[in-house]
């Protein structure tokens, strides 16, 4: 039916155009940042108005906030939870430390560049940014994913082994079902 | 408050004349003793003199002096007092005795003291991990333990994370926008 490109164009376009003013965020906080997110989504900046609003589960979200420094111990955690998360799903990177490690770049425990581990559509800067920034990198995501460039999920299915290996580099005992991509 | 302290530190003098006082202002006093007493004297503070309250069990690590300092904390609701017990044990050999019965919480910092630091308390009935996972290697709260090295070669340190660097340029670039005059003279 839709089998030549063009009409595969249109449906792509209304579907992004569905997908980006209904962008589902998991509420999973890690590190500090999680703290920004309540003034950003109830009424002081009311990011729903943007179409963004809170999941319970991985498997109803579309978007994963890494709301600040990574643990390796919560790293399997959010590991496990991107790869439940069911397509179309999306990550923004949160703070300075999921970008260098900001201010914890020299410690035992914490992750310093979190795209080396999962694919980060957008990074927000910051320590901590402050809701106006916060909901300026969901309108970029949401041009991202206007344009077709939000492609994480795709990235990562194709670089698969290198995320693996650098994500096993970090966790010696991978015990992680490997999920059938 | 004071003539409290005195009492406590005569009654702690007669049964352990070993015991070495370290008194300061307001409602702390400190006690140093070698590391086979510490129970017995947390034991008879605990049930005799009403200090029920175990608020922390502290490390420190000298390594020059290569000892561990073990500095217990409790506190008497009645007198309004804080004991602190100081220990020091080797630091080659890190044993310590177990004192998660008389204060079951003990529990608890010690395996995060044995787990940060290496301390073996005897008889501690845990888990293998607590805080850390999948950790193999010296415990990472030691002194001689280099966090930074072990940042470097472990995870991956990105490029530019030099300090003192001018990246305001390069981010006007990359993102196609211009610096507006009023802000060039803060350009380096």
């Amino acid at each position: 039916m839709i089998n030549d490109k063009n009409s595969q164009k249109i449906v792509d376009h209304i579907h992004n155009f569905a997908r980006k003013h209904s962008l589902w965020v998991l509420a999973y906080g890690t590190g500090c940042g999680a703290i920004e997110i309540p003034p950003t989504m109830t009424s002081r900046y009311d990011a729903e108005r943007l179409g963004v609003r809170g999941a319970a589960t991985p498997r109803q979200a579309d978007l994963l906030l890494i709301t600040g420094y990574l643990t390796t111990k919560t790293l399997k955690r959010v590991i496990r939870v991107y790869e439940q998360m069911q397509d179309p799903k999306y990550v923004i990177g949160f703070g300075s430390c999921t970008i260098n490690g900001g201010m914890y770049y020299d410690s035992y425990n914490t992750i310093n560049a979190l795209d080396r581990y999962l694919p980060v559509d957008v990074y927000i800067n910051g320590c901590m940014p402050r809701p106006e920034a916060v909901i300026a990198g969901f309108t970029k995501l949401q041009e991202l994913i206007t344009a077709g460039k939000a492609d994480g999920a795709a990235k990562y299915k194709e670089k698969l082994e290198w995320y693996r290996k650098n994500q096993k580099n970090v966790i010696p005992n991978w015990t992680m079902p490997e999920y059938n991509w | 408050m004071k003539e409290n302290k005195v009492k406590l530190a005569k009654y702690l003098k007669e049964h352990f004349p070993a015991i070495i006082e370290k008194d300061y202002n307001y409602n702390r006093i400190d006690f140093s003793i070698n590391r086979e007493l510490v129970p017995s004297v947390l034991r008879l503070l605990k049930e005799e003199s009403g200090y029920i309250h175990l608020s922390h069990i502290s490390c420190v690590d000298w390594l020059e002096e290569e000892e561990f300092e073990l500095v217990f904390i409790i506190w008497s609701p009645v007198d309004k007092i804080k004991i602190l017990i100081h220990t020091r044990i080797d630091r080659n050999n890190p044993v310590m005795d177990n004192i998660d019965k008389i204060w079951r919480q003990a529990n608890t910092y010690e395996r995060e003291i044995k787990e940060m630091y290496g301390i073996e308390f005897t008889g501690l009935e845990a888990a293998d991990e607590f805080l850390l996972e999948d950790w193999n290697g010296m415990p990472p709260m030691r002194r001689d333990f280099d966090t930074a090295a072990y940042a470097s070669n472990k995870y991956y340190n990105r490029p530019g994370r030099e300090d003192a660097m001018d990246v305001r340029e390069e981010i006007a670039r990359h993102s196609g926008e211009e610096i507006p005059d009023f802000a060039k003279k803060y350009s380096r």
